[in-house]
């Protein structure tokens, strides 16, 4: 089997004059947790969409465990499970007649047992199952949505804004489901507006704006590209030394307080305040949030 | 492959069998009235002095079909070609050619087009749909029909034969057909169905009044050819005369190159 789940070479798409996607080429290793991150409009959806065939690229191609998602669209679409931003269900339709209807378009038999687990993990009740999908709230849609997406335990998932009207208890859920498919070892390739929750779930993410592809990196790569911020404050006065460490940024220098940003290692600045009468050192771990803010700035 | 269009089949006759249903008890009943109402004329011996009443001037630009119809046979037979049963039948018939449409307007269609399931299979599965819901109701419209001459007329009633009945229902079915794929062309490049069935709606309004035009200023002929309903011949039927295979296969004919046509732009589109 590949170990590329998704690749995307060179892949554009114009809707008439206006480009939704420009040259993007971005490979997701199997077994990934991938965050797709943009803002609105960037091009996350129409590449989802494009996986799945929805929409066609104007220029390059897209491929799912090597097989190419327009002309092995079948194929292709036999290895995912997908969660749609909106999922338009009819409301005239009980839940369970909609995952059963769903569960036998599938490609894989839909295994009883792992279907309550997810209706349970999600707290899913057998009675609101019964009931048409038109008195569902918002979140129970959701639910729904990511039921039929997991269901079938397609190797690659491909969820877009998959917490979108979850309540926290959901989202933790959630959380704990991805953890449980990437044990699984399927990939799940996920598009999101939440930072944190990429921070916390994905091990790569990618940064689409206006339609191009501005970053793709692993999160810790990320983490240390934004540096930990690192304040050291002494017992007394001290000097400056003539030059600091590689890798360090000065914020603030004062006698008694040096404030500082540390990419990669940061031995060489302990060493360095260890050998004065250091009182007190704050270590920071960048947030994502913080790394991404000037990427998204960049667009809006 | 078939097994996922009859999925999808079986799915959309079971949220539509309460509209197909009722449709076609509906019709049902009132081809079943008609018999009735033939058989109250015929006792009472109204056909000849409501055919005495029509002016000469209205009988010589309606032709021999008005006359015709106003036998036993033409009133049993009206329900296989009056407008409103018409109407009925063709926007049952562009409300199930327009799914397509619908699943895009709700984005259904994303979910079932993430499956392993071809494009072409919803438009299989629409057509499906159509020839089984159009074959229920004409199936039904023949049963009140039958049911009618069979239970509660006198044996000595002039009774349309099985084959007039049987040519009626296909020239309807010839007609439901052709409107079926002319619909599903138009559903397949629309986002809403409302639009959808809105533009179909309109096509079928504006060629029933070319037709209509042609049959009755000569002027106008010639672009009645361009309108289905000029492939449409009940009258000749009920006159006697044989249903015209021509006419019939033009209706089939313009209805497949329809579902061709929305099976290719179907699955050439962004959804």
């Amino acid at each position: 089997m590949s170990v590329t789940a998704i690749r995307l070479d060179r892949l554009g798409k114009r809707y008439g004059r206006l480009p939704a996607l420009r040259d993007v080429s971005l490979d997701v290793p199997v077994g990934d947790v991938f965050g797709f991150l943009g803002l609105n409009g960037a091009g996350k959806t129409t590449t989802i969409r494009i996986l799945l065939d929805l929409v066609r690229p104007t220029t390059g191609r897209a491929t799912v465990f090597d097989r190419d998602c327009q002309t092995q669209g079948l194929a292709v679409r036999a290895q995912l499970g997908y969660l749609p931003g909106e999922p338009g269900f009819y409301g005239d339709m009980a839940g369970e007649a909609t995952l059963d209807l769903l569960g036998r378009l599938s490609a894989h038999r839909i295994d009883p047992a792992w279907r309550r687990t997810l209706l349970d993990r999600l707290e899913f009740a057998a009675s609101d199952l019964r009931r048409p999908v038109r008195e569902y709230s918002t979140g129970m849609k959701r639910k729904l949505g990511i039921v039929q997406a997991f269901q079938a335990d397609a190797p690659l998932l491909v969820l877009d804004e998959p917490t979108e009207g979850l309540d926290p208890l959901m989202q933790e859920a959630f959380y704990e489901l991805l953890g449980e498919v990437r044990r699984r070892g399927r990939t799940v390739f996920m598009s999101s507006h939440v930072v944190p929750e990429v921070e916390r779930v994905c091990d790569r993410l990618a940064l689409l704006r206006e339609g191009r592809l501005a970053l793709i990196s692993t999160i810790e790569e990320l983490r240390s590209l934004a540096g930990r911020r690192v304040r050291a404050s002494f017992a007394a006065d001290v000097d400056p030394p003539a030059a600091w460490p590689p890798d360090c940024e000065v914020i603030s220098v004062a006698p008694r307080l040096w404030d500082m940003r540390v990419r990669g290692s940061i031995a060489s600045f302990v060493s360095l305040v260890a050998a004065r009468p250091l009182a007190d050192l704050d270590v920071q771990t960048p947030r994502l949030e913080d790394v991404l803010r000037k990427y998204y700035a960049a667009q809006s | 492959m078939m097994r996922t269009t009859a999925v999808l089949a079986m799915q959309s006759l079971r949220r539509l069998r309460a509209v197909i249903v009722g449709i076609g008890l509906i019709l049902a009943a009132f081809q079943f009235l008609l018999t009735q109402v033939a058989v109250f004329l015929q006792r009472s011996q109204a056909f000849g002095m409501l055919s005495s009443l029509v002016p000469e001037f209205i009988r010589s630009l309606a032709g021999p079909g008005m006359l015709a119809f106003m036998s036993f046979t033409g009133v049993v037979s009206l329900g296989y070609f009056h407008p409103i049963v018409l109407a009925a039948l063709l926007g049952l018939t562009i409300s199930i050619a327009t799914e397509p449409a619908a699943e895009v307007e709700t984005r259904f269609v994303d979910l079932t087009l993430a499956r392993p399931v071809a494009r072409t299979q919803l438009i299989a599965r629409t057509v499906i749909v159509l020839v089984v819901s159009g074959a229920f109701v004409l199936g039904m419209m023949a049963a009140g029909t039958w049911t009618g001459l069979a239970c509660c007329t006198p044996s000595n009633a002039p009774r349309p034969s099985p084959a007039i009945v049987r040519s009626l229902a296909l020239n309807l079915a010839g007609v439901a057909w052709c409107w079926g794929g002319i619909a599903l062309a138009i559903a397949v490049s629309a986002r809403r169905r409302a639009v959808a069935g809105g533009w179909s709606g309109l096509a079928a309004l504006a060629a029933y009044l070319v037709d209509y035009l042609g049959r009755v200023w000569d002027p106008a002929r010639g672009v009645s050819r361009l309108s289905p309903f000029h492939y449409f011949e009940p009258m000749s039927v009920i006159t006697g005369g044989r249903l015209s295979g021509t006419n019939v296969a033009t209706l089939l004919a313009i209805g497949l190159v329809g579902a061709i046509a929305s099976a290719i732009i179907f699955s050439r589109r962004d959804l």
